[in-house]
């Protein structure tokens, strides 16, 4: 069985649903004891800003932000695809707590060394 | 030599240390908490849990194979889980 896991999501208010829903299954696997990563890219790399979750509350569900404060809290890592951020001109001092700007070869390497991706 | 005479066989110590009604939360909130929630009992000690989330009658046995918790009873919505010996 694997030890890790990644969680793919290239959505943030254009589907707050399926932001949402990405850190609660993130939220899942970290609990699990496996080495969670949440890979943002397109628009899902917004969510690395210190604050831009802060209104994304989906009924049934806790708020977005105390969702991807308690991932990071167990132990899980935010990357945020480098070329989807500079793209948004999206600012590195403001990034969240956990959250690290990475190319491809840092996802390339993550799941090649053998990790289950579920993708939003 | 005088044998050791066996301890008379008794029901497992089933009393749980602690208890946390989780309500109605479920999925990745619901295992994210409840690993906090048993992490900070000693291994071996026992936490009562209820959980009204309909996904709780399969994610609780799943995530306790996942981790090493052993689940002693499951009478949805109750149960009960002995925190694992590692950290």
């Amino acid at each position: 069985m694997s030890k890790r896991f990644c969680v793919s999501l290239t959505y943030a208010k254009n589907d707050t649903d399926k932001a949402t829903v990405a850190f609660v299954v993130a939220n899942a696997a970290v609990a699990s004891d496996k080495e969670t990563m949440v890979f943002l890219s397109i628009e899902g790399v917004r969510l690395s800003q210190r604050g831009y979750a802060a209104d994304i509350h989906e009924q049934g569900f806790a708020p977005l932000a105390e969702l991807m404060g308690n991932f990071v809290k167990a132990g899980g890592k935010v990357f945020v695809c480098s070329p989807c951020f500079k793209k948004r001109g999206l600012d590195e001092a403001q990034l969240v707590e956990g959250a690290t700007v990475v190319g491809g070869a840092k996802l390339v390497e993550f799941l090649s060394e053998g990790s289950p991706c579920i993708s939003y | 030599m005088t044998p050791v005479e066996a301890a008379p066989c008794c029901a497992a110590d089933l009393t749980p240390h602690a208890e946390w009604d989780a309500g109605h939360t479920g999925c990745g909130e619901l295992v994210l908490l409840l690993r906090n929630k048993l992490l900070a009992l000693a291994p071996g000690e026992r936490l009562r849990l209820v959980a009204l989330d309909p996904g709780a009658v399969e994610d609780i046995p799943a995530w306790c194979r996942l981790t090493g918790h052993r689940l002693l009873q499951a009478k949805p919505p109750h149960y009960l889980i002995e925190r694992r010996s590692t950290p």
